[in-house]
């Protein structure tokens, strides 16, 4: 095919406004790495009940006191790398560190004790991965929403790490990235914030009943692309 | 050199606890000024039965009974512990004559007591040279595998009295009501070494509990179970002097089972060995379900005067070693 001139510049006019859109586009190009750092709030969850029990003599039970237990509501940090598959589809490594408290409340005492709520302080760290699937927000180039879902290990260690409870963990969520900044030509391409907002499923750990427990979960993040 | 002796199960422990007790109550024996725990230096140990029989149990079954009851405690799998059957004897529960012998024996004197270990202790080691066990014929009992109404079930009262033939002292894990006539009705107990038996009729006394696992595998641990269980500590105070005889309890949420010692100084130190790592939720209480000389020397001076208490911190027990001390303060009543 003969391209004429007046074609030409219609075709490198229309090639350079492509790459101004593609740069100031969250929506980034299938190999770009992304880099995030920011911080979450984890909502508040049960971590089971139990009741202190005693055998009668009919093979019945008698009760002591009552517990429940929760894995209060904290901040963490989180880091984030990732890279892109597609335009639309990015994997994700992440960590994420929180101290929130394990408290066990207890009641219902069979000789009157007051009612109590003994406390500790753990360290948790999610360590795992995931997938994010970003929509096309064509009327806004800057923002762009996306799902997510992944999962990992969790470790989470009692007062002076004197026990390491492990476990794994799910989350599954949406939110939207924005770009503040881009650089088609520079080392660093982009610069942006993520906010999103998860359910993030926790198992075993220092869950007392051994089960899955989900909690909310919200955070906003600094993102860097190269 | 050895001495006997002598435990009545539902009457008064002549025995003192060993300072360093860890689950519950160990018999402590004095050897060279201090308290060591009493326990067999060697496993298996040998056992003999008597061929004496009573109303609703043969020879046999009381052998079968008693052998069931070896094998519980056998069976505890962080625990060392071992028994075997030396035959039938027509030696006497309770003397001297070089054989652990099990039988009945009629002692309608002794109106209270279900059953009743004595021991045989070389006083240069506290090692148990020898240890009996009579079980009064004076009682009804039964072997029926549902219990039997109006009868005692032999092999939940051998239980318990294996648990003092091993070396094991009495644990406070129960709930009791006072009668009316005098003594103690059972509402609950959440241990086989609780010091007062089941009603007749019952057979919930068959199996072993957290308490009694715990207790046995501190005594005789097993090769790896001290790497793999931890122990709590730590000191109960009134007023900022230390209680001696607070019961001590450790609950664990996650199996819901509780575990229990006593403070054993004057300090009002505790230590409760022989547990599983993980978090648990602590709570001290007076003696108050059970004759406290069923726990203690009656001489010593148990302070049964405070209020029942739980720490208000989760207390972690690590794998392999200890919580750290843990400072419980109570108050008077």
């Amino acid at each position: 095919m003969r391209i004429t001139p007046t074609a030409c510049i219609v075709l490198l006019f229309g090639a350079t406004a492509a790459h101004d859109a593609a740069a100031q586009s969250a929506a980034a190009a299938p190999g770009r790495i992304e880099a995030s750092g920011g911080g979450s709030w984890i909502g508040r969850t049960s971590t089971g009940a139990a009741d202190a029990d005693e055998t009668t003599p009919s093979n019945g039970s008698l009760r002591i006191f009552s517990t429940s237990s929760d894995l209060a509501a904290a901040p963490s940090f989180d880091v984030r790398v990732g890279v892109r598959v597609t335009r639309a589809l990015a994997v994700e490594a992440e960590t994420a560190y929180s101290r929130p408290e394990l408290r066990v409340a207890i009641s219902g005492d069979i000789e009157s004790a007051a009612a109590t709520t003994a406390v500790e302080r753990i360290q948790q760290y999610l360590i795992g991965g995931g997938v994010v699937w970003y929509l096309p927000a064509p009327r806004w180039p800057r923002l762009a929403p996306f799902v997510s879902g992944g999962g990992g290990y969790l470790r989470q260690l009692h007062e002076q790490a004197l026990l390491v409870q492990t476990g794994r963990y799910f989350q599954i969520g949406g939110g939207v990235a924005y770009l503040l900044a881009s650089r088609p030509d520079g080392r660093l391409k982009a610069t942006g914030v993520r906010v999103d907002a998860r359910a993030v499923v926790r198992r075993d750990g220092v869950a007392f009943d051994g089960g899955s427990h989900a909690a909310p979960a919200v955070g906003a993040s600094f993102f860097v692309r190269f | 050199m050895t001495r006997r002796l002598s435990i009545a199960v539902l009457a008064a422990l002549l025995v003192a606890p060993a300072d360093s007790a860890f689950a519950y109550l160990k018999f402590g024996v004095p050897v060279n000024g201090r308290q060591v725990a009493l326990k067999w230096a060697q496993t298996p140990i040998r056992y003999f039965v008597t061929n004496v029989s009573v109303p609703g149990v043969t020879a046999d079954d009381f052998q079968a009974a008693v052998a069931r009851a070896f094998a519980s405690w056998h069976g505890v799998t962080t625990a060392s512990i071992s028994y075997q059957l030396g035959g039938a004897t027509n030696a006497v529960p309770g003397r001297d004559d070089g054989l652990s012998t099990l039988g009945f024996v009629s002692r309608p004197d002794l109106d209270r007591v279900l059953a009743s270990t004595s021991f045989l202790v070389d006083t240069a080691t506290g090692a148990l040279v020898e240890s009996d066990i009579f079980f009064n014929a004076a009682f009804p009992w039964s072997v029926a595998s549902g219990g039997e109404a109006n009868r005692f079930d032999l092999e939940s009262i051998a239980l318990h009295e294996i648990g003092h033939f091993s070396g094991l002292g009495h644990s406070a894990l129960g709930e009791t009501e006072l009668r009316a006539g005098g003594g103690r009705t059972v509402l609950a107990a959440e241990a086989v070494m609780f010091p007062i038996a089941f009603a007749p009729g019952s057979t919930a006394g068959r199996r072993l509990k957290a308490d009694d696992v715990a207790g046995i595998s501190d005594l005789y641990p097993a090769a790896d179970s001290t790497r793999t269980t931890g122990t709590l500590s730590g000191r109960v105070t009134k007023n900022g002097t230390g209680v001696f005889g607070a019961h001590v309890v450790a609950f664990d949420p996650a199996t819901g089972s509780m575990v229990a010692s006593f403070t054993l100084n004057t300090n009002g130190q505790f230590s409760i060995g022989g547990l599983s790592p993980g978090p648990r939720v602590v709570r001290v209480e007076p003696i108050d379900d059970a004759d406290i000389d069923s726990f203690f020397d009656s001489t010593r001076q148990v302070d049964i005067d405070f209020r029942v208490a739980f720490v208000d911190r989760v207390v972690i027990v690590p794998r392999g070693g200890d919580s750290g001390e843990i400072a419980i303060a109570v108050v008077p009543k």
